[in-house]
């Protein structure tokens, strides 16, 4: 199983390179949403995922709640239409398959597709556009809500087509992420009911 | 006419041509300098190993173990470090190393294997999958394991990693690369590492193992500290934070030829005093030095007479054979005492002293002859380099070394050595003593034949690999399973039919094998026709319907699958070392598969080597033929046992030979013992002392064992003379000398530090100076001959 998942971080690694500047407004914008995002401490939102995939007859949907507490403790469970996900505090986590599973602990530096996932995650929610500028071209596609679109630098562009983020009108979060794949196949994921800063459970993570 | 009268007319023919002499003399010495310089020398241990036989194959099988001929660097965090930063730090090293000195530097596996192996071994999987395979398969995938494993396959999807895994998905439903992988469970080099980054982590996370090549070779000691003073350069681009070792069998040459050359300048300053001091008292003349210059020419002489027996000469054997020669100075210095001390004229005085020399040197000559018929190639070589060396010595010492001295210019003034009856009586009481409490240790003595116990192995080397072992496990300390064919598809059956008998064996923790991933070809045939009777038989229909069901009832398309059915259909390529090498497994291949020089092929298992465990091993393979296990302790003890064969085989058949010679030359039984009792003497209390003091006896001390034999005959043969046959006094004086300037040129030799060079400096301090009292002590008490 290790080279398994070996094997697919391997796969999306093949995304290096670094952003080329996308000009002073794009930069502004970003400057922006990085200062909000440097002052997030926690977050917690549900979400809801559409999942349109050509290996399933019809759209997949899923439900699930996320948190995020800084600097680096991630909570990502699905709640819908199974029961699965994965918590992280560090390097260290614990992912589980179905509600009631106590799971199995996970090394994220053992685990490059996880780790992938969470940088992916963190970079994100904290609005770390200097590390997403290192994998991705960044293109400003709206400003109000502010919107991007990130492609893939070199080789992954084979597999992965470009990701779309949107962010929440005041800027303080990302509302929707749109993972589209080469061949049509793409993933959305709608955050709602964001709350930042707001206590969040020890035990959750 | 006799000996003597021959030597005596030599020595006055010669007389009014000494010019002549001289001219042919340095004609010859320099033919052989230029011999000697034209030779091809062979810096290999192996020379000393026997040439036929189990030890020599395992010889050879040991040369193929994996890591053997490769440096292996560990970069160890100092203290706690993100592994990014640790990879990092890694990567600097690896780019400062001299590329021309460290090739293929590389950790972790190819990045194809990261990139391919997994499709690759689900393609071919049908040649792999055995009928235990099939049976595992047939027990999960009942209708509830499909079911699990479709609902796995759609957690996966909807999960937010699913996207990486679609392509996979769609090849592998029902997670058939579980049994992929479990093919890959046997291939572990180094079992103390997992894969972080693509690099080898040790398990605590805090060291990386970089493994790299290099076009020096492991004997070159110039190449090797070239080699480590470059790594030491890369290793100072590091961070603070981080330190490198390198483990290495150039680090042994680059530590013994430092060790070597500390040990010559001590050594060779202490000889050199000691030399000297013994030309001030003995000698003083200058034209002594000619005695000291015998040898000297004698080793070129000898080593261009062994060229052109052998295509390729040992430098070994050159430099056991150049410490042998200590003998011929012997001869040098009785013609030097006869002619300086002697009462007559110089031709009488040479033919007299003639006698014992050429006895002597015969006696030797015929001692060394027995090593022509040794197991062992360096030690024929070293029996011809030593016998055509000891002939030169004697023509030399005999004929042309008399033109050379200066005669009759000293009193006689011996040692006095004569023996008075109380006095005798407490000398050979103290012999028997002695020679008692020798025999009585010399039991003690364990033969020890690991090549390594004779290097040097400095302390910092120790530590190095002490830690490298620690943190990567017996990388280089497994025993090795060779299966063996005339072509490589015989050597992978053996190889599958050592891999059934060994998977799963009690004594076996692990097996490193390219048995599950690489089976012959006869057996991918027969997995390819089982797995595709599986398939298309009642099982696997039942299987694959009870899979589209759950595919429709989870939402599946109808073609969301279709690469897994065409793997179904699809008829794979057979497994070959070429296609595992297109995957990213070409070190697997090179480290396990070997072409050997004879034409067969070999395909390598590993085992934990433990004494126990081999006994199972060996009882397992019992009958499998082809199948060959090679073990470094158990070479040692092989190697072991073939010294302690040699060495009796040698004492015993050098022992008969010279009692022949002796018997040949004094026909009197007391005086062929007492002629014997240096070498005993000299044998026994060595190997006594060598007992008590907890010492073992390995390659180097058998050479030095013979210088013992070779020098003790002739103290011996010698002092009989002295005593029956009417040499005078300065007989005492010679052997005195001749083994003083031994004890000062080779027991000297006891200084080093290099285990070889020390070894050799025991065994002759220890031999020649038991040996030397007992010739001018022991004998003239045996032997009650008047003195005159």
């Amino acid at each position: 199983m290790k080279l398994f998942r070996l094997f697919l971080v391997l796969t999306v690694l093949i995304w290096p390179g670094t952003a080329l500047a996308a000009g002073a407004d794009m930069d502004s914008v970003l400057n922006r949403l990085q200062e909000i995002g440097g002052r997030i401490e926690t977050l917690s939102s549900d979400f809801s995922q559409e999942k349109y995939l050509s290996v399933f007859q019809e759209m997949l949907p899923a439900a699930g709640r996320f948190y995020y507490r800084k600097p680096d403790q991630l909570r990502w469970e699905l709640t819908s239409p199974v029961t699965s996900g994965f918590v992280l505090k560090g390097k260290q986590g614990r992912r589980w398959s179905q509600a009631g599973d106590a799971g199995e602990r996970f090394d994220i530096s053992r685990e490059p597709v996880m780790k992938i996932v969470a940088e992916q995650l963190l970079a994100w929610t904290r609005a770390d556009f200097d590390r997403l500028r290192t994998e991705y071209d960044m293109r400003l596609l709206k400003e109000s809500p502010v919107t991007l679109r990130l492609d893939p630098k070199g080789g992954a562009a084979g597999f992965l087509d470009y990701l779309q983020i949107t962010f929440a009108e005041s800027g303080g979060h990302v509302q929707q992420v749109e993972v589209h794949e080469k061949g049509g196949d793409f993933t959305r994921i709608i955050f709602h009911g964001t709350a930042i800063n707001q206590p969040v459970a020890d035990e959750l993570f | 006419m006799n000996v003597s009268a021959v030597v005596a007319f030599l020595y006055r023919y010669f007389g009014s041509r000494r010019i002549f002499l001289l001219l042919v003399t340095i004609g010859v010495i320099g033919a052989g300098l230029l011999g000697f310089r034209s030779l091809t020398m062979q810096e290999n241990i192996a020379a000393m190993l026997p040439d036929g036989g189990r030890v020599a194959e395992d010889f050879r099988l040991l040369q193929q173990a994996p890591f053997a001929n490769k440096m292996v660097i560990t970069v160890s965090a100092k203290g706690e470090m993100e592994s990014g930063d640790l990879v990092s730090a890694t990567k600097i090293l690896a780019d400062s190393l001299d590329a021309d000195l460290f090739t293929d530097v590389g950790s972790g596996p190819d990045e194809r294997l990261q990139r391919e192996i997994l499709p690759w071994l689900l393609a071919v999987l049908p040649n792999l999958a055995t009928e235990e395979d099939l049976s595992l398969l047939e027990s999960q995938l009942d209708a509830a394991g499909v079911k699990a494993r479709m609902e796995e396959t759609y957690r996966s999807l909807i999960g937010l990693e699913g996207w990486a895994l679609k392509g996979l998905i769609r090849q592998d439903p029902l997670g058939l690369h579980r049994l992929a992988l479990e093919k890959m469970r046997h291939l572990n080099l180094v079992p103390g590492a997992r894969l972080v980054e693509g690099y080898f982590f040790s398990p605590d996370g805090r060291s990386v193992l970089l493994v790299a090549e290099t076009p020096v070779p492991m004997t070159d000691s110039a190449g090797a500290e070239k080699l480590l003073v470059a790594f030491e350069q890369a290793a100072r681009m590091l961070p603070d934070t981080v330190e490198a070792r390198l483990v290495s069998g150039h680090r042994y040459t680059a530590a013994n030829a430092q060790a070597i050359q500390g040990d010559l300048w001590r050594i060779l300053s202490v000889s050199i005093l000691a030399l000297a001091a013994l030309f001030l008292i003995f000698l003083r003349s200058a034209r002594a030095i000619f005695v000291f210059l015998i040898p000297v020419s004698v080793v070129c002489l000898a080593a261009t007479a062994v060229g052109l027996v052998y295509r390729e000469v040992s430098a070994v054997t050159i430099g056991f054979g150049a410490v042998l020669l200590g003998i011929a100075v012997d001869f040098g210095l009785h013609v030097y005492f006869a002619l300086r001390r002697g009462q007559g004229d110089a031709a009488t005085l040479v033919g007299k002293v003639s006698r014992p020399i050429l006895f002597g040197g015969l006696t030797t000559i015929a001692a060394f002859s027995v090593l022509l018929f040794s197991d062992l190639p360096g030690q024929r070589q070293l029996a011809l380099f030593s016998v055509t060396g000891i002939g030169a010595a004697l023509i030399l010492a005999l004929v042309v070394l008399p033109h050379l001295l200066p005669v009759g210019a000293r009193p006689q003034e011996s040692v006095r050595v004569s023996s008075p009856c109380g006095r005798r009586r407490v000398i050979l009481s103290i012999w028997v003593i002695l020679l008692i409490f020798g025999a009585w240790q010399a039991g003690r003595v364990d033969f020890n034949g690991d090549l390594r116990s004779m290097s040097l192995v400095p302390k910092d080397l120790a530590a190095d690999e002490a830690k490298a072992q620690q943190t990567w496990g017996k990388v280089r300390g497994h025993a090795m399973i060779w299966s063996l064919g005339e072509d490589l598809d015989q050597a992978l059956t053996v190889n599958d039919g050592v891999f059934r008998k060994l998977s799963g064996h009690p004594s076996v923790d692990s097996l490193v094998s390219l048995a599950t991933l690489l089976p012959p070809r006869a057996v991918q045939e027969e997995n390819r026709r089982r797995w595709r009777e599986f398939w298309t038989g009642p099982k696997g229909e039942e299987i694959l319907t009870a899979m589209e069901v759950q595919a429709s009832q989870l939402g599946f398309s109808s073609g969301a699958f279709s690469p897994f059915y065409a793997m179904l259909e699809k008829s794979p390529l057979s497994v070959t070392p070429d296609s595992l090498q297109d995957v990213g497994l070409a070190d697997m291949v090179s480290s396990l598969v070997a072409d050997f020089d004879d034409g067969r092929v070999g395909v390598l298992s590993l085992v934990p080597e433990t004494l126990a465990g081999l006994e199972a091993i060996e009882e397992a393979l019992e009958g499998l033929e082809g199948a060959r296990i090679v073990a470094q302790g158990r070479f040692a003890q092989d190697v072991s046992a073939s010294i302690q064969y040699d060495f009796t085989r040698f004492i015993l058949s050098a022992g008969l030979v010279v009692i022949l010679a002796l018997a040949i030359l004094f026909r009197r039984p007391r005086k062929i013992l007492a002629a014997l009792v240096p070498v005993v003497t000299g044998l026994v209390m060595m190997l006594g002392i060598m007992g008590a003091l907890g010492m073992t006896f390995n390659l180097f001390n058998i050479v030095a064992a013979i210088l013992v034999i070779g020098l003790g005959v002739d103290y011996g043969i010698f002092m009989v003379f002295r005593q029956c046959e009417g040499l005078d006094r300065s007989t005492e004086s010679a052997v005195l000398v001749s083994g003083l300037t031994t004890l000062a040129g080779f027991g000297a030799l006891v200084l080093a530090t290099h285990p070889a060079l020390h070894s050799i400096g025991v065994t002759v301090l220890l031999g020649i100076g038991a040996a030397i009292p007992a010739a001018l002590l022991v004998i003239p008490a045996l032997i009650r001959e008047p003195v005159r």
